[in-house]
């Protein structure tokens, strides 16, 4: 502002009335002219999974305004406040925009020649000193699929390393495994609209209010077919979701594998099964009945704290449903039984035959934008295309299809993320190169992970934005593009392959992945073997699309135009197995029988308390993006802890204090404590997304031993009151307490 | 006018409106876009003695808040302005707990204060929508309506200097489009109706509902479904333990206090014939200094003539009215003062022999004796006129008699302190004045005050006892302890005799007094949120 402007501000010159004036936007109406633009642009959300499709304006090149594409069929023009804010990240002031390498002990700006020939000289030389494996590479569900794609090819093929994975092994890895294990292949067998024509849907570990707020409209209380619906949902916590159920069920901790083999039990029970469908399209179903006899209501109510009439009753309405629908996120995934408890959901409905028919399935809703399109084209847990690593048929045709030695493919796959971790602690792995993820903050029991960080000889960041928890450790930070800069393909929840356009360049020197991932090929020399005349990630695509053709997940028939034309289209329809023929080899699906253990860290005298971690609608993970959009940001600016008013009254804690949570392992410090019945007595609850209060410096690094995904919902802790220095005192005097609570004065 | 937006929806032709609500045709999965089976704005015509209002469906809301970004979005807000805000309600006991939310824009009330108050009349009640719409170019960020509202809905934008509020899109929908809210809420949850104004008027009872202050205030128009009553969950706010000290509005703080000093000082000087050229000359001074303070109060202080505007209605205009003419009247008291007391040597020493016959008007027509008493009584006017500013509903901890009651004594404190103070200077050296009054009036003084805290503090009212609770914050408490030392000290220095600084004592004892007036003051509002996180209100 020149001093001009001042004196005419503090006249009460109204210096700002042009920001403030309101112009007709032709396709939208009336708006303040701030957000009128001159094009739009139809893209897929980059946040989570659901995958709603929408339309970014831009103006002098400029990403003024978002709205929800009306024509989507996954949104219907409706967008979350994350996706209403999402032009603002594209602005934002944190953005990675030249390339840093630390050079004495400082991050210095680097051109991008000399930033790729560090990466490639030290990755190489760890790799000729220690062996190729030692080189662990992390990626994510926020890459598009064609960069996952190319990356997959690059750190298993180019640089030959098989330690290789996605930030999605910390969220929806429990599902993949789960799924596998069930039918033979990954892929969730329904559909968004199965919620809508279900008339039971029953939401397990799933706070679909906070975390997926666009599918909640397909949950009226009337199925699309007419007919009531009743809504159960699973869940310790009286969750957003909660509330807007027919049925709540809380759960304890971790007791819902008996509560769903209590279910198993009261249908075979009442005969609420569908004998042909057992008989014709899975196996084990004697050893399963068997199993579940234990599983009685009166056991199941003492596990799980359940009335036995409410576990009867929810038997009773998924086993007369005529669609029944059973959707779950991170409630069990995020278990060290996390994979089984899968099978165990995909039992009911094996049992019921609630798959492949309209409106029932098994359904993993996932997390990031694009996290199935990595499952799909992934050379991490499997081979691209759902391949096996240990079939040689797979691997074979593989070989073929990109005219390598298939000696080249590994036959098993490499270190899993946490392994990953593991190795670089126990000084296996040498290098890490992590792409557009945050573990300083995402990953748990920090302790282990700083560890890791420090250990090894270079570390790499690749990612939108600088600095973050984890690129402050970085050797090498690469500026990354980020959505909204680069176009390709997302895959959500329901298999739907949606079209993501560039709307913006870049900032500063920050490139898209994919350029990146490419031009460390060709200083690697194997961009002309591995990308033969690569140059956009449409050649990305096309390979990808001969190498999924006939495959489940077959992206072959469709061009990036008819998915972008068609608002996505769903690989596999809209339900798979409707055919009931399965992924195993003898096409039937199997039967699991899947004891209820209790999670490993139990609550004792000194650590009383068991902590569950989760969400908020208005932030994304770890907050990289949304804490740099004003308004998200200024709605939730800081981490709380719930506690029951029963344990606050015994730690004569009051609402506001600021409390300290701690575990075996480490403590965050300084939180607001927010008394509530949304917890149970026993129990409190933190969200993850905060750097500033990691829950993750509490929770317990404990693993599914299958898909090796963490179990960050419970671990035992105790909270203590947190007392402010006299200087942080003096900064945070204007925060008072209950005024009901403080009569006095 | 029409809103021909149900028309448009269901013909499919315009891809910006809703298609919320499915209609299942076929029963099929097919993924073609769904039809509109409702409108989410009123597909007729306003008949005569109707309005729009919102609808808000709390069984509906999930709490999600795209409401509120959509709002920004749409108004080109900052960050930290909500013309639509979320707010938690939350009763019962685990696992039977029950949560909801609120999403509130503008009422739009029948009886809207903001309308009343509003000094410039910036804002109208549009005759026929009946939207409450607020000009920015008439507003002169005065701020009257924020106190006046029941729900914090106007909200300054020092960006700007000017007031802004939900105008509930009043240009979309004269298009025939949903406001942004109605627009962006993924489980239509807002919609706008039509209400008859007069039926409203006589049962309001659906305007009400937890959370939000009683409806019958402003008979605000917004119409809420709350869930089925619950008797094991009375459900109540969440963010009754963040409340947050309000603005001090400095440049009030000491326009109040001087006036009132002014005006108690000339009382005294009349009462006691003691209203020389120079005590005058001191107390216009003081005047002109505190009213050109006041106008920085202003968002838009070039443009504080325009709060005369309104003063058959609104308080703060009869306040900006009488304060004017006080400062007149005195002024033209304290010139005719100077010029009788001025001899004729003098005035041909100044060449202003031409003055003469206006010196023997102003000697012997007793227009002195007239003007005195007038600027006297405009000053407790002005001072009373201050006093209603504050008697708003909206604002419990001001709306007490304790307010009038202390400007009052506070002008009667400073009031004889100050002659007295200013008659130890050489310059005005004058006889002293009796002790007694100093000593009765400091003890009204602070009785007042103590009888408030002890009210707030007892009062079954949330907001006065969350204002007796931010004054007993460290700070604020010890700023508290301050006022009442400081008016003691006042009456004890002027036992001894010091009468400087017991001046000082007396007008620093109001001052802080004053201050903490402002700040701990909790509005009535809606619920906000656990964290209020992004509301200034």
């Amino acid at each position: 502002m020149t001093l001009f402007t001042k004196i005419r501000r503090a006249l009460g010159i109204d210096t700002r009335q042009a920001d403030y004036t309101y112009q007709q936007d032709p396709r939208f109406g009336n708006v303040a002219a701030s957000r009128v633009a001159d094009t739009w642009i139809k893209t897929t959300c980059g946040y989570c999974s659901v995958g709603c499709g929408m339309l970014v304006g831009v103006k002098d090149g400029k990403a003024v305004a978002v709205r929800g594409n009306p024509d989507h069929p996954v949104n219907l023009g409706k967008l979350c406040p994350k996706g209403l804010s999402e032009h603002h990240i594209l602005e934002a002031p944190g953005r990675a925009k030249q390339p840093l390498l630390r050079k004495n002990g400082k991050l210095v700006p680097v051109s991008w020649d000399e930033a790729l020939n560090a990466l490639v000289e030290n990755f190489t030389s760890v790799q000729q000193r220690y062996g190729k494996d030692a080189l662990g590479v992390v990626g994510t569900g926020q890459l598009l699929t064609e960069e996952f794609y190319t990356l997959g090819k690059l750190v298993q093929l180019g640089f030959g390393s098989r330690n290789h994975d996605g930030n999605t092994t910390l969220c929806m890895a429990s599902a993949v495994a789960g799924y596998k294990l069930s039918f033979g292949s990954d892929g969730p067998p329904g559909s968004y609209a199965d919620m809508e024509h279900a008339d039971v849907v029953i939401l397990i570990g799933a706070n679909i209010a906070d975390n997926h707020p666009i599918l909640c409209h397909r949950l009226e209380k009337q199925s699309t077919l007419g007919q009531a619906r009743t809504l159960i949902v699973v869940d310790p916590r009286v969750t957003k979701t909660a509330m807007m159920a027919d049925l709540h069920l809380p759960v304890k901790p971790r007791s819902d594998i008996a509560l769903i083999n209590g279910i198993a039990h009261i249908l075979i029970r009442e005969g609420l099964i569908d004998r042909d469908y057992i008989d014709r399209h899975t196996t084990g179903f004697e050893d399963f009945a068997a199993f579940v006899k234990a599983f009685t209501p009166e056991h199941v109510a003492a596990v799980t704290g359940l009335s036995e009439e409410s576990i009867l009753r929810t038997a009773l309405l998924y086993g007369n449903a005529k669609a029944g629908f059973i959707g779950w996120t991170m409630g069990v995934n995020h278990s060290t039984q996390g994979a089984v408890t899968v099978t165990a959901i995909n039992n009911l409905a094996l049992i019921t035959g609630n798959l492949g028919r309209t409106g029932a399935a098994p359904f993993s809703i996932t997390g990031q934008c694009n996290a199935m399109g990595t499952r799909e084209s992934g050379f991490t847990s499997s081979l691209p295309g759902y391949r096996k690593f240990d079939n040689a048929e797979d691997r074979a045709e593989l070989a073929g299809l990109w005219k390598i030695d298939a000696g080249r493919i590994p036959s098993a796959r490499g270190l899993a993320y946490p392994d990953i971790i593991e190795a670089a602690v126990s000084g296996k792995i040498k290098a890490l190169w992590f792409i557009a993820t945050n573990p300083a903050v995402s990953f748990p029991n920090y302790s282990v992970l700083e560890q890791a960080l420090r250990s090894v000889e270079f570390l790499v960041v690749q990612d939108g934005f600088h600095p973050t928890s984890t690129s402050e450790f970085a050797h090498l930070v690469l500026p990354a593009a980020i959505w909204g800069e680069k176009e390709g393909t997302y895959t959500n929840s329901e298999r739907r392959i949606s079209k993501v356009n560039a709307i913006v360049t870049p900032p500063g020197e920050a490139r898209p992945d994919f350029d990146i991932f490419l031009d460390i090929a060709a200083r690697l020399g194997v961009k002309d073997e591995l990308y033969p005349g690569w140059h956009t990630t449409h050649d990305a695509f096309q390979e990808w699309q001969r190498v999924s053709a006939g495959r489940m997940c077959d992206y072959s028939p469709y061009t990036w135009q008819q998915i972008e034309d068609q608002g996505g289209v769903q690989w596999g329809g809209t339900s798979l197995y409707r055919d009931g023929v399965f992924a195993h080899s003898d096409g039937k699906a199997r039967l699991t029988t899947v004891p209820c253990l209790p999670f490993s860290e139990q609550p004792n005298e000194e650590f009383s308390l068991i902590l569950n971690t989760g969400r908020t609608v208005e932030h994304w993970h770890t907050r990289t993006k949304t804490s740099q959009v004003a308004m998200l940001e200024s709605m939730v600016p800081n981490a709380w802890l719930e506690m029951n008013p029963v344990d606050a009254a015994a730690l004569e804690l009051r609402p506001h204090d600021r409390v300290t949570v701690a575990s075996r392992r480490g403590s965050v410090k300084n939180l607001e404590l927010r008394i509530t019945g949304i917890v149970a007595p026993g129990q409190v609850f933190m969200p993850f997304h905060f750097p500033e209060t990691n829950s993750n410096r509490v929770t317990f690094g404990d693993f599914d031993p299958i898909s090796r995904e963490p179990n960050f919902k419970q671990c035992a802790v105790r909270v203590e009151k947190f007392f402010l220095t006299a200087h942080a005192k003096r900064s945070s005097a204007h925060a008072v307490g209950d005024p009901a609570a403080n009569q006095a004065l | 006018m029409s809103l021909p937006l149900h028309d448009r929806a269901l013909s499919g032709s315009d891809d910006a409106l809703v298609r919320m609500t499915l209609e299942s045709e076929s029963g099929s999965l097919a993924a073609e876009p769904a039809t509109v089976v409702a409108t989410l704005v009123p597909n007729r015509q306003l008949g005569p003695g109707e309005q729009y209002r919102f609808h808000f469906d709390m069984t509906k809301c999930i709490g999600c808040r795209s409401c509120e970004i959509a709002c920004n979005e749409q108004n080109g807000n900052p960050a930290d302005i909500r013309w639509r805000r979320i707010g938690e309600i939350e009763g019962g006991t685990y696992p039977d707990t029950q949560r909801y939310y609120l999403s509130m824009g503008c009422n739009h009330c029948l009886d809207a204060e903001c309308i009343k108050g509003c000094p410039v009349d910036a804002y109208t009640k549009d005759p026929i929508t009946g939207i409450v719409l607020h000009s920015a170019d008439a507003c002169i960020g005065c701020q009257y309506c924020v106190w006046n509202c029941p729900y914090s809905v106007p909200q300054f934008n020092p960006e700007r200097g000017v007031v802004g509020k939900c105008d509930m899109c009043h240009d979309r929908l004269t298009d025939g489009l949903e406001p942004a809210c109605v627009n962006a809420c993924p489980e239509a949850a807002i919609e706008i109706e039509i209400v008859n104004m007069l039926e409203w008027r006589s049962d309001y009872a659906l305007a009400d509902s937890p959370g939000m202050p009683a409806a019958g205030l402003t008979i605000s128009t917004t119409r809420i479904t709350v869930p089925a009553a619950n008797a094991a969950a009375k459900l109540e706010r969440v963010d009754t333990g963040s409340i947050r000290p309000e603005h001090s509005h400095l440049s009030l703080v000491f326009m109040t206090t001087l006036m009132q000093a002014v005006t108690g000082a000339l009382i005294v000087l009349l009462l006691f014939g003691r209203a020389t050229a120079s005590l005058l000359t001191t107390l216009l001074i003081i005047t002109v200094i505190s009213l050109n303070v006041s106008v920085f109060h202003l968002g838009r202080p070039a443009y504080a003539w325009r709060a005369l505007k309104m003063w058959r209605r609104s308080w703060l205009s009869r306040e900006v009215l009488l304060f004017s003419l006080f400062f007149l009247v005195l002024a033209a008291f304290t010139a005719g003062t100077i010029l009788t007391a001025l001899s004729s040597a003098t005035l041909i020493q100044l060449h202003a022999q031409a003055l003469q016959p206006l010196q023997s008007f102003v000697a012997h027509s007793g227009i002195l004796q007239i003007l005195g008493p007038l600027a006297a009584l405009l000053g407790v006017g002005g001072i009373l006129a201050s006093a209603y500013i504050y008697l708003v509903p909206a604002r419990p901890a001001w709306n007490m008699a304790h307010t009038p009651i202390d400007f009052i004594l506070s002008m009667a404190l400073i009031g004889v302190t100050l002659p007295s103070a200013l008659g130890t200077l050489p310059y005005f050296a004058a006889s002293p004045y009796p002790i007694w009054p100093v000593a009765c009036v400091a003890f009204l003084w602070l009785a007042n005050q103590t009888a408030k805290l002890v009210r707030l503090n007892r009062s079954v009212s949330f907001e006065h006892r969350a204002s007796a609770t931010l004054l007993n914050l460290p700070d604020l408490r010890a700023a508290l302890i301050a006022t009442f030392g400081l008016v003691a000290a006042a009456t004890v220095l002027t036992v001894i005799g010091n009468l400087p600084l017991a001046c000082a004592a007396a007008v620093a004892g109001v001052l802080l007094s004053r201050y903490l007036f402002f700040v701990s003051v909790v509005p009535l509002n809606m619920a906000l949120t656990f964290t209020r996180g992004g509301s200034h209100v």
